[in-house]
């Protein structure tokens, strides 16, 4: 009985993984994908993404919900490689100068969208979403009208042709893959970078030191209850301000590393999505709006991008139409982010009322003795 | 004599401090901005009464589904970022009767008939879990709307239509993205009654249908019912303890705010003279929310004033700003003023601190 | 004291990410240099192309140029080596040099005439800036249209 229970809990608090699981195993035999082509994919997006996804756990630990405000830090990456493609910086130490450009920049929209958060306390997600397309316009109008009339931008390939404004799409090739290439080892077929993923260690082992130190330690505090962590001393507004901050600045960071995978920057749109698909990432791995680990991180990655490599074939397998697959993809996406939100809620919600309860029974206690 | 004026000086900085204050800066800014660009449009060559009619005309297209924030602003469900779920019972109501073969006028009526089981079943589902998760509405009905457009972009590539009006030629099935309405509803309510002085022409039978619309909110809000709905919104304490069935309120909210979208398309539609499917009502809701935020309704409050400003700033500003700024400075920059002033609208809104959820 | 400690530290962090990016800034400006191996004429005297030069870089050959041809090459950082095997005849052997050249930092292109550096020409005379045209399709594009692509994020 005690048993069945908790494999029947195992089965609710992993529903999502477990679906992706079932999802991949239905859908890799119909794509019909060699083994070393999924994992050769597999391993580039894992290096390609892994960073960006990590930015989202901070936010998360401080209470904040999913951030999709990373897209501001993606939108300062972007800005940094644009101006980095311009004074023609090369390979490696482009990306290490596109990685500190990006800095102030996502430290001054991180804390613009941190302070805003504060005044929008308890709606955060929404806001933070509303606020990813109103940077967007301030974005294009930085891109599409300032760069080449205010801001010097001087290179024919990177510039638009009427004289100010950014091309759709700037050419990274003289840095593509060039973090991923140095050290690159190949076992049975698959090129492993890794550069890349100690660079990911590195984040990894960061995070996990981040949590035991004092601001970590506040940033938890704040995330379980403002109140108590307000009465225990901790100001509560900049720890969160800084948590946005930080998960910003590792967004631009992480943007760096998959546009120098992706080869180039599509000016106007490789920022809009990521946010959303590096959340629902996130969720496919199991984590939840209020606790994220990183195990779910990879979990999620490799789930994520299984489904979404195969889904694609696979559509166009069965119903022999390939838009299908694509739709697909897209649809699930959508369709585990909200489903990890309307558990969020409920169990809030849940939660709520248990406390209401727990605390009606102790005054009735106190007023019986 | 001095000393009156001084009076009336402070009173009139006081009074308008206050108003500044409950209008909103944002509000200002962006009616400050409109006004500018109607004077400016004679002067730059753009034909006065062409902006006007356009604006009009716009108007008339979106009107209806600002409305459809209303019913679910009354009732505390914020505002209702899920707005392509109506939406796309709207766009099952157009396809199916069109596929069903009626041809003008009547399908435009057949579309209404038809999208509203589609809006009352989606709607109570919607509604249903809205209520179970009071206090996060926004996000998740933002996530609710995004699924249901992309579950629906496999779905009229699935479904069996055979029109040949709507399906690829060469494939025989899956829906084209536009469809056209021509000899089906284009214009139907547009032409009705249609004024044309000169440059000026005014869809009357589409202003009237959104007045119809608008008056009967307007009733239904001063109804017992419409009145517990607001109860329900501003104090659901309150409103539980006098016996009202918070759930079921809410609920009719959701349902009437999804069917007001369906018919909002359907209106839009007759207007445009096409229907669009696919990934086009996905980012709808945002310019409808921050329509009704501009016109001066908040997360909690909005009234049929709030619907009808907030509509024909929104317009305004959208077919003003490419033409007036395009002769003014040479660089068409309306999409960002349209995509800062909405979302800086809808932003400012959010951060209200008396507007926050408690 | 605490306060001014970390003032310190921060003032620290943000000069070394400074000198950092500087340093980035200088080792890694990318130059494309284009070899030439063409006959060029300096101040009335006239120096042959070779009848054929093999260009490596790195140890990796990157072209063999006939006479009157041209070769790419890519280059990060100011200080280019390369060795040119040259053949000044037909039925010559190959004679390798070893070429080190100080790239100017603010040219994109380097063009670089090979005789005219093996005659020991000032540097004017070898080196000129390669001002690349941009292609047709290039000057044709036009600001993007507000049409948003929503799946264009599906490449992910």
């Amino acid at each position: 009985m005690k048993k069945e229970n908790k494999v029947l809990g195992f089965l609710r608090d992993n529903t999502v993984p477990i679906m992706f699981i079932v999802i991949c195993a239905v859908c890799i035999p119909i794509s019909g994908f060699s083994a070393s082509y999924l994992m050769n994919e597999i391993v580039t997006r894992m290096g390609r993404n892994i960073f960006l996804i990590l930015a989202l756990l901070i936010p998360i630990m401080s209470g904040m919900g999913l951030n999709f405000g990373m897209t501001l830090g993606a939108m300062a990456g972007e800005i940094a490689l644009i101006f980095v493609s311009d004074w023609q910086i090369w390979g490696i130490p482009g990306v290490v100068l596109a990685m500190i450009l990006s800095i102030p920049i996502s430290i001054v929209l991180g804390a613009f969208c941190g302070k805003i958060l504060n005044m929008a306390k308890g709606r955060e997600m929404i806001t933070s979403y509303i606020i990813s397309f109103f940077m967007n316009g301030i974005y294009q109008l930085i891109v599409l009208y300032m760069m080449g009339s205010i801001i010097p931008i001087r290179h024919f390939s990177v510039k638009l042709p009427r004289g100010y404004g950014i091309r759709n799409t700037v050419s990274l090739l003289n840095m593509r893959q060039c973090l991923d290439n140095l050290l690159a080892v190949r076992v049975a077929g698959v090129k492993i970078p890794v550069l890349t993923f100690l660079i990911i260690a590195l984040l990894c082992l960061f995070i996990v030191w981040f949590r035991r130190t004092k601001l970590g330690q506040d940033m938890r505090a704040v995330g379980q209850d403002m109140n108590v962590a307000r009465d225990a001393g901790i100001n509560v507004e900049r720890t969160r301000i800084i948590s946005i901050v930080m998960s910003t600045v590792l967004a631009g960071f992480g943007m760096v590393i998959y546009l120098q995978n992706m080869g180039n920057i599509a000016t106007y749109s490789s920022h809009s999505q990521i946010g959303m698909f590096c959340i629902a990432a996130l969720l496919v791995g199991g984590a939840s709006v209020d606790r994220a680990s990183i195990g779910n991180v990879f979990l999620g990655v490799v789930l994520f991008h299984t489904m979404f490599i195969v889904a694609p074939k696979a559509g166009a397998q069965i119903t022999g139409d390939s838009m299908i697959g694509e739709y697909f993809r897209v649809f699930v996406s959508y369709a585990v982010i909200t489903l990890a939100l309307v558990m969020y809620e409920t169990k809030k919600r849940k939660h709520k009322s248990l406390m209401a309860q727990q605390l009606q029974q102790e005054q009735k206690e106190a007023s019986a003795s | 004599m001095n000393e009156t004026l001084d009076k009336t000086n402070l009173t009139l900085r006081d009074r308008l401090r206050g108003f500044v204050d409950s209008f909103g800066l944002p509000r200002l800014i962006i009616a400050a901005f409109l006004l500018m660009l109607y004077i400016a449009a004679p002067f730059v060559g753009a034909g006065f009464w062409m902006q006007i009619s356009n604006t009009v005309n716009r108007f008339s297209w979106n009107a209806i589904m600002v409305l459809a924030m209303v019913p679910m602003i009354h009732s505390g469900c914020g505002l209702n970022f899920g707005l392509p779920l109506g939406i796309i019972s709207g766009l099952l109501g157009a396809t199916l009767s069109i596929e069903l073969g009626f041809t003008g006028p009547t399908s435009f009526l057949m579309a209404i008939l038809i999208a509203t089981p589609f809006a009352v079943v989606l709607g109570m589902g919607y509604g249903w879990l809205l209520n179970k998760i009071k206090g996060g509405e926004m996000m998740i009905a933002t996530y609710v709307g995004f699924s249901s457009v992309s579950f629906m972009c496999m779905m009229w590539l699935l479904l069996p239509y055979h029109s040949p009006t709507m399906v690829w030629g060469y494939a025989g099935k899956g829906l084209r993205t536009t469809i056209s309405l021509e000899g089906f509803y284009d214009k139907v309510l547009a032409s009705f009654l249609q004024i044309n002085i000169g440059g000026l022409s005014i869809p009357t039978g589409t202003l009237l249908f959104f007045a119809l619309l608008a008056f009967g909110m307007w009733a239904f809000l001063h109804t017992k019912t419409g009145t517990a709905m607001t109860a329900v919104g501003s104090n659901p304490t309150f409103a539980k303890a006098a016996g009202v069935n918070v759930d079921r309120m809410r609920m009719l909210s959701v349902v009437l705010s999804t069917w007001l979208a369906a018919i909002g398309i359907l209106v839009y539609e007759q207007g445009f003279g096409f229907i669009q499917l696919y990934m086009a009502p996905f980012y709808m809701a945002l310019p409808a929310v921050s329509a009704i935020l501009i016109g001066g309704a908040s997360v909690n409050k909005a009234s049929i004033a709030n619907v009808i400003i907030g509509t024909f700033l929104f317009q305004g500003i959208v077919t003003m700003t490419p033409t007036v700024m395009n002769n003014m400075i040479h660089m068409d920059m309306s999409e960002v003023i349209r995509v800062v002033a909405s979302q800086g609208m809808i932003l400012y809104a959010l951060t209200r601190k008396t507007e926050a959820t408690k | 004291m605490k306060n001014a400690r970390r003032l310190f530290f921060r003032i620290g962090a943000v000069l070394v990410l400074v000198a950092v990016a500087a340093c980035m800034m200088v080792i890694g400006r990318g130059h494309t240099v284009y070899i030439d191996n063409k006959t060029l004429e300096y101040e009335g005297e006239t120096y042959k192309a070779y009848y054929r030069a093999v260009v490596y870089v790195d140890g990796k050959k990157v072209s063999t140029l006939a006479a009157r041809e041209r070769g790419m090459a890519t280059n990060i950082g100011q200080s280019f080596t390369m060795t040119v095997g040259i053949v000044e005849e037909k039925g010559r052997d190959e004679v390798p040099h070893e070429i080190t050249i100080k790239l100017p930092y603010n040219m994109d292109g380097v063009i670089i005439n090979i005789p005219g550096y093996m005659a020991g020409l000032p540097q004017e005379a070898w080196m000129t800036e390669f001002v690349s045209a941009p292609s047709e399709a290039e000057m044709q594009e036009e600001a993007p249209t507000e049409e948003e692509d929503i799946l264009a994020g599906a490449e992910f």
